[in-house]
Order: structure tokens, then sequence, then C-alpha cells
């Protein structure tokens, strides 16, 4: 048993284990940075309580590694049905902070199903577009990945977590682009979003007008579907400022303070500008752990999850955000190296789908920091303070070291 | 694999571009900012809503104080800093420290050190300002009384939040330490209207912790003043009740039957109202609640008193609406009635002579009622005295309240085993004696609903404060009508106990009924329910006075005065019953 185990583990991906390892060491670290100087409880056991949280993430990643793949394979769907109802239930269950993304599972400690939904819907995805040798040159073969992928992600919207409800749906393009779709395809997905966000300014709206009939020129389509995707969508640009028009003001503040936090009076904008001069003030090499002067202001609410990069980039600088990145870099590369190398169509979509999770969680993290992005409420994988987070990214670890092991190797 | 690779590596490398022209061309700017000018945000409290009575006269009033506060991480040296404090306001020293370490939240965040300060302390402090970097003050506004009427049950009182009471809270995002959060009676009920909506201002400082100026960068948040909340309450009339109680402990309760609205509320004896604002001495402190006569205990609520005779009327109609009685029926009462072996005895030493249903509530003989109640059983009986809201809560817009206990066969049968008790015991409850208790706000309750024949609305504190009805269906009009007639016996017959209640105002029409209840302390408590209807107007009004004795001879008195002050001039009928 254990001779296979170690077997199982020199052949898998373990530098990707490695670097996760790493990561949450520097987070660690950082945690204990801003424990320094605190008295309030609550900032003052996120470092031993990270660490607590480590043994149910070694517990996950242990049996995403060790859990047979067609195991996997076979329950993925039933699991995804379950994973349904949970991020139902937490409609049932009380507010917290305004949203209901919680479960009360009776402990101290709450969990958030949104989490898990996904990777679960990555596997799910994987699962279809693998078992149906799916003729991914007709655009309708598109439409039910969409749909999977699209329920959980609605029902996570409206709790409401916009930041989760993105990263569920993140996965669905590259899924579908490496599953062999035609781009043009995929292109007509994006289409209707970019028209309606290009239709508020006329410039923007041209320039889009054009590009759109350049794409569709040279992908060639027949003149009747290419003239009607093209008119539907101007048709689209032109009518959402008027349907935008209908709304009444607070819902149009609603709508814009959920794509942009910056127009909440006491929210983030603050907050932005403050991370924005606490990793500036950083410089190349920081200020010196503990010694972040902005950062513990506390006038970031969150900064020990969500804009732990601010504490990092003003403590330690430049060169330690280079490193994280690199470090997170490397760690992708690694997973979509292993996803062109295995052999099986279901795991190197899996792969594929939890490398665009990671990416879009390190990117939208990062940016948000600086101000490059509005969206608010993604923590850094690995780093971020956090259980449930940190337990789902341990287990997407052990299932790329699973899923990257040659079945023939052991 | 090469797209996906690129986009990956195009993504992060466009993130540490970013980065790199913050963290190293903007440097400059950016730690100028950090190290500079730092944005310092400054809370303004909202002043609390004001409590008001039912013409706008102020109750509870806010005055303004000012709070020193201090920046742990801007404080140089905070031994130095407290002694020049200290020798400014001649507060402590360990005063100082203690305020502190309660109130400390992080090392850039103010925390509250003095509270309380005076316009003379703050100069002297400010003149020695560049010694105290990190110091600051903010005005605060604290709770002042208006002195007029006390009523600390009814008003409750406002605590500080602190570092226990926080977790304790419903929203405990809306509360920092040292704020204010209404912590019984009115403040507590209706925190969310009172509290209002904290601002917060920016200002730019400098290392020193110098201000330099109003922040660009943000906009300032005024403060949304909390919502004055307008009670039912009528100031002169609470202001001579709590006169007239002075030295007594008892209650008084004035309502208005038609809307349910309470017009007066004292419960004595009490405590000041500004005994929770801090300037109360451990002493002081000690000595109220060890005091025996419990002036911390809201009676009106809380307290559970037998209600003696003031209950005849239930059984009366209980006896009427099942047809067990007919108005002619008359029983001899010689003083007193034997059952078994036990003696029971009527008030009235020497008997009422012959009586019938109309004279035995007008007089309040027991004797007649001690036959008669023998004809209904236990639980009829408590069914009857359920649906006048005894032995439940009346629903009143205070944060909690007391049950009493309405005893059944089961509940008896609990008490004394299956067999243990005995007609004896009927008899002795269905006068409000023994095991049956109540609130006074139970009773008010069901004097009110004798007062509107079964429907009233649930007493509240509130000014046009809509509420349920509470009904009473199992009555028909003619039954209610008798009893009124009966109740009114009690006020003009020339023997009816309740007649010194009466302040002969033409028009006025008084019905009521006293009660004297026996109880093991002592002197019998003194009952008055009844309620005064002229023209289109009713008032209806609750007296007791614990260990009073007679309620005729007590308590009507006081009701009395209050019929008077309410319907003896146009202008104080017009302050009472203006919506």
């Amino acid at each position: 048993m254990i001779k296979v185990f170690i077997l199982k583990f020199r052949s898998s991906n373990s530098l990707v284990f490695v670097l996760a390892l790493f990561l949450f060491a520097i987070g660690l670290v950082t945690l204990k940075s801003i424990e320094s100087g605190q008295t309030s409880s609550i900032y003052s056991q996120s470092f031993y309580k990270q660490l607590i949280f480590m043994i149910p993430a070694l517990i996950g990643l242990l049996t995403a590694f060790l859990i047979p793949r067609h195991t996997i394979h076979r329950y993925i769907y039933g699991l995804y049905g379950v994973i349904l109802i949970f991020v139902l239930i937490p409609y049932m269950g009380r507010e917290i902070a305004n949203t209901y993304r919680w479960v009360d599972i009776g402990l101290p400690i709450g969990f958030q199903p949104s989490e898990f939904a996904k990777w679960i819907v990555v596997i799910a995805l994987a699962r279809y577009l693998s078992d149906h040798n799916l003729q991914m040159n007709y655009f309708s073969a598109n439409i039910l990945p969409i749909i999977i992928a699209l329920f959980p992600a609605f029902i996570i919207l409206i709790q409401p977590d916009l930041g989760t409800a993105i990263i569920i749906m993140v996965p669905v393009l590259p899924m579908l682009y490496w599953a062999g779709a035609r781009p043009f395809h995929l292109f007509l997905f994006i289409a209707p979003l970019i028209s309606i966000l290009t239709a508020f300014h006329w410039i923007s709206f041209t320039i889009w007008a054009m590009l759109m009939m350049f794409i569709i020129y040279k992908a060639k389509p027949s003149i009747i579907f290419g003239i009607t995707t093209f008119f539907s969508n101007v048709f689209l640009g032109l009518l959402s400022p008027v349907l935008w028009g209908m709304l009444k003001d607070y819902q149009q503040k609603r709508i814009l303070t959920l794509f942009n936090p910056e127009l909440d009076p006491l929210g983030a904008a603050y907050q932005i500008i403050q991370s924005k001069t606490a990793i500036g003030a950083g410089g190349l090499l920081g200020k010196g752990w503990g010694q972040g002067t902005q950062t513990h202001l506390k006038f970031l609410p969150v900064q020990e999850s969500d804009f732990i990069v601010s504490v990092i980039g003003e403590e330690l600088g430049f060169v330690a955000i280079f490193v994280i990145v690199t470090i997170f870099t490397i760690f992708i590369l690694k997973i979509i190296r292993s996803a062109y190398n295995v052999d099986d169509r279901f795991s190197s979509l899996t792969m594929i789908g939890i490398a665009s999770i990671f990416t879009a969680h390190v990117f939208v993290n990062f940016a948000m920091t600086v101000g490059m992005i509005p969206v608010k409420g993604l923590p850094l994988p690995f780093v971020s303070y956090g259980g449930s987070f940190l337990l789902s990214s341990f287990i997407m670890v052990g299932l790329i070291m699973n899923l990257s092991i040659d079945p023939k190797d052991y | 694999m090469i797209v996906a690779s690129g986009v990956v590596i195009l993504l992060m490398m466009s993130l540490l571009i970013r980065f790199f022209s913050i963290q190293f061309h903007s440097y400059e700017k950016y730690s100028k900012r950090a190290e500079v000018n730092r944005i310092r945000a400054i809370p303004l409290n909202a002043p609390r809503g004001l409590i008001l009575d039912r013409n706008g006269e102020i109750i509870v009033d806010n005055y303004p104080t000012y709070v020193l506060t201090g920046i742990p991480g801007e404080m140089i040296d905070k031994r130095k800093n407290f002694y020049i404090i200290s020798q400014c306001t001649g507060i402590d020293t360990s005063v100082l420290k203690s305020n502190y370490d309660k109130y400390y939240r992080g090392k850039f965040l103010p925390s509250r050190i003095a509270k309380d300060l005076t316009f003379d302390q703050l100069s002297r402090i400010e003149e020695h300002k560049t010694d105290l970097t990190g110091i600051n003050y903010i005005q605060f506004p604290e709770r002042i009384y208006s002195g007029k009427i006390n009523a600390p049950h009814l008003l409750g009182y406002v605590k500080e939040v602190d570092r226990a009471l926080i977790k304790e809270l419903a929203e405990p995002e809306k509360y920092i330490y040292g704020d204010l959060v209404g912590w019984r009676g009115l403040e507590k009920v209706y925190e969310k209207s009172l509290r209002g909506e904290k601002g917060i201002y920016f200002m730019e400082v400098d290392a020193f912790g110098r201000e330099i100026g109003i922040s660009t960068d943000r906009n300032a948040e005024y403060p949304v003043p909390g919502n004055n909340l307008v009670t039912s309450i009528l100031l002169p009339l609470q202001e001579m009740l709590e006169k007239r109680l002075e030295g007594l402990k008892g209650v008084a309760l004035v309502s208005n039957p038609k809307t349910g609205e309470i017009l007066a509320f004292v419960s004595k004896p009490d405590y000041p109202a500004d005994l929770f604002t801090g300037t109360t001495t451990i002493d002081d402190w000690k000595k109220i609640i060890s005091d025996p006569d419990k002036p911390l205990l809201n009676r009106i609520t809380h307290g559970l008193y037998p209600p003696g005779s003031t209950l005849k009327m239930i059984t009366a109609m209980a006896l009427i609406e099942k047809k067990r009685v007919s108005y002619s029926e008359t029983i001899d009462c010689s003083g007193v009635y034997t059952l078994g072996d036990r003696d029971f005895r009527c008030w009235k030493e020497n008997g009422h002579g012959t009586v019938n249903l109309k004279k035995a509530i007008a007089q309040s003989c027991n004797i007649y009622f001690y036959h008669l109640v023998q004809r209904l059983s236990i639980d009829e009986w408590a069914e009857a005295c359920r649906q006048f809201g005894f032995g439940k809560k009346v629903g009143i817009d205070l944060a909690s309240e007391a049950k009493g206990v309405v005893p059944t066969s089961s509940f008896m049968n609990k008490q004394y085993g299956r067999w243990g008790w005995s007609k004896g015991h009927l008899l002795n409850v269905s006068l409000g004696q023994g095991e049956f208790v109540a609130t006074p706000i139970q009773m008010l309750q069901y004097i009110n609903l004798l007062a509107m024949k079964g429907r009233t609305p649930v007493l509240h504190t509130i000014k046009n404060k809509e509420t349920e009805l509470v009904e009473v269906n199992s009555f028909s009009k003619k039954t209610w009508d008798q009893i009124e007639s009966f109740m009114q016996q009690v006020i003009i017959a020339p023997n009816g106990t309740g007649r010194r209640s009466d302040p002969k105002i033409p028009g006025l029409i008084i019905a009521g009924k006293t009660g004297t209840a026996q109880n093991p302390h002592g002197e019998d408590h003194a009952w008055y329910i009844g309620y005064g209807k002229y023209k289109n107007d009713v008032i209806s009004v609750v007296i007791l006075i614990e260990h009073g004795g007679h309620g005729g001879v007590t308590s009507a008195p006081i009701a009395r005065s209050v019929f008077n002050l309410l319907f003896s001039s146009n202008e104080t009928m017009k302050l009472a019953f203006t919506q």
C-alpha cells in the first residue's frame, strides 16, 4: 500500500505540490506579520487557524490524489447534483454579511459550498466533453457544456457572489477550446457580452462593430448566418442602453456596484487607494517584515484574505511579488504541460479547467489590489487566509497529481 | 498548448509590469503618501433620536460631550502623554491607562482615553498639543433626561459598547467600542430607528500626526441623525402620577382603550433615569441593587400580584353567558361562608344582607361569589380568564414581560397532587387570590377589553402605532352592557367601593372595580381598575398600591386625580386625545 503510494507520488507531478506548500508558507509568514501588534481577536488568531485549516486541506489532497481516476469519472455527475443542492441550501440558512453563501454545519466554522462547486463543475464538464465523442465542429455541441457551468454559476451569482460565479464560468471556454471547439464558435459566445459592454459609448461600439465584421468575414460562415450574427449583436448593443434606462436608479446602482465596487460609498474605492499606496510604498525591497505602516492601518478589512498581496507588497516589496508571480506561473505552466502530456482526454480536460481556475484567481486577485480591474472578493490560492478555499485548492492540487500520472507508469 | 501557456505568461507579465511600475516608477509618490501624508478616517457620530411625549415635549435629549482619543501608533511616549492629560483634566493616570487598554482596537485606530470632558479641560490640553502627538478629541453626543419625569422602566437606557458587549449585539458591524447602544426599555426596542447612521470624514495628517487638512481623495459622509421617537406618554399626567406615587410601592397606568396607547407608565420605587450614564458612584449603585424594595424591577410588566376582587367581572360574565345565574337571584350575606370545616369571610364583617348580582359587584360581596362560582368548573372559569389575556403576554412593545398564572385543574393537580386540593382552593383562586397572579399590564388590557366590549388594540407606548386587535368573542353585547352598568354602580351607588374615584364631572361616566388582595407578605394590596367615558373619549386607569389596604380607600382617589386632570378642562383633553 505504502509502496504503491510512494510509487504513485514519485511518478506524479509532485513539483506542483511543493510549489503549493511554498506559497502556503509565504501566506503564513504574512499572517504572522499582520498579527504582530494586534490585540483584536479576529486578527490575532488567523495564523493558528490557518495552520489548523491545513489539516483538512492535506486530507483533502490525499483523498483526491489516491482516489482512482475511474471512480472520479463514474461519480462526478452525482457529485455535481449534490453540490447543486448544497449551493441552494444556504438560502435556507441564515444570512451572513448580507449574503447567503455560507452553510452552517454546526461547527464554529462555516463552510462555503460554492468553493467546491468550482472544481466539481470542471470535472463534470471534462467528463461530458470526453465521454461524448463530440463533433466539436458543430456549434450546437458547445451549448450543453455551457449550461452545465451556467446553472451553478447563476445560483451563486444571486447569493450574491459575482467573483465565484465568474470563476465557475472561466474554465468553460478554455476547456471547449482544448476539446477542439472552433474558435469562431467561442467568439459567438463572447460577442453578445462585448456588444452590451461596448454599447455605452459610440466610439467603442463602432470599433467593436468593425472588429466583429472582420472576424465574421475571416471565419467565412454562411452568408445568412454571418449577417444574422452581426446584426443581432448590433441590435443587442443598441437595445441595451434602452433597457438600462428602464431600470430604477437603485437597480442601476446595485448592478454597477457589483461590477465596480468603487461606486460603493463606504466601500472599496478607499480600500484600493490604500492598497495601492501600501504596495507602492513597499518599493523594490519592501519595508521589512512587520513594518508595513499602511497595511497595519485597519482600513483594509480583508487584508488577511483578499488583500494579503497588499501586505506582501508593502513589507516584502516587488522582489517578493516577482517571486510569487513567478511561482504561480511555473505552477500553472506545469499543469498545462501535464494536461498536454497525458493521454487520457478526461484527465487532460480536468487539468486545463483547474489551470484556468488558478489563473483566474491569481490574476484577478493581484490585479484588483493595484486597481487594474474592479471585481472584488477573490482570495489568492494557498496564500490567503480562509479554510474552505484552502481545502478546495489543495483538493485541486491532489487531483492534478493524480490525473497527471500516465496509468501505464505504475 | 502554446496558446494556453502563452495566455498565462501574458497575463502574469502584465501583472508584473503593473506592479513594477507602481513599486519602482511611482515608488516616490506612494512612499511619500504613505510616510508623510496619511489619511485618517474620523467617524462622525450620529446623534441618537430624541424621545418625546405625545405632544412633542422632550423627555430624553442629547448633549454634546468631548471624548479624548489616542492613536497608539502615533503616541510617542504614552506615559508622558497620560501624565500631561492627567495634569490638565484631573483624571488619574491609571483611569486613562485602563480606558486606553479597554478601547484598544489596533495600532493605527484611535482608542478612547477619557470622556465627558469640559471645554475648560480641552483648552488646557490644547495648550500642550505639541507634546501630545496622536491625541485628538471628538464630539460625542450623550443622553440627558428632562428631569420632569423619571419613568426609567419605560425609557430604558443606553450602554457603552465594549469588547464583551459587541458579541451580544444583533448587528455588531454597526458599532465600534465606545458607541452607545439601547440596552433596556424603549432605547432597546427602537434601537434601529433611534441610532441613526454614522458619518465619516477623512483628514490628511503628517508624520507627526498633525492634521494638515481635509482629504481630497475621499468625500465626507455626513451622519444621519436617528429618528425621534414620539411616545404616547402624556407628560403632565406622567409627572402628576410620579409625584402621587412617590414614597409608595406600586403602579399607575393610564391608557386610551380605543387606540391601545399608554398615557402614563409609573412603577415605583424606581431609580434615577441617568443611573447608567456613567456618573453613578459604586456606592450608590450598590445601594440600589441591594434595596429590598427592588427599584430596578419593572413592576408593570414583571410584578406578579393576586388581582383580588377585580376579577369578579369575569366570573359574573361567565355565569351570565352560561345562564347559570339570573339577575334577580339573591344570596344572603352574613359576613361568613362555611365550606366543610373552613370559614370564608366577606370583607365586610357584618355582611351585606340580601345581595343580588348588581349589588354583589357594586359592593364587592365575596359571599355571593363564593356561592355562585361553584356553578362553574375551574377550567370553565380559567378559560374565561385566559380569554381576557391572563396567563399570557400582552405583547407590549417593551423587551420582555411576565406571563402570570391562571390555575387550571391540571395546574392544581401538578401543584398539590390529584387529590391534594379542594373546593376551598377554587373559592380562593376564583376571587383572584392564592395561585392566581397577574401583571399590572395584563390588568390594563383587561379593563380596556371591558371598556371596549371585547375589542381593543394591543397596548403600546408609541403614538399612532397600528397594533393588532385583542378580541374576546364569547360574550353577547347584552352581557357586556350589563357588566358595564354594574361597574358604574361600583362608582355611583352610595356604598359602591369605587365611589372615591369619581371627580363628579358632568358628562363623565365612570365604570370600575376595586380590589383588596390578600398576600402573604403583609397588608393587602390595593387595586383600582376603571375607565371614564366622556362624549367619544375613553380613558382607562389601573392603580396598584402594594400593601395599601383597601383598594377603594387607597387607590381609587389616585384614579380620581387622573380623571380630574384629563377631563376637567378642554386643554388637557386636547393634549390627551389629539392624534
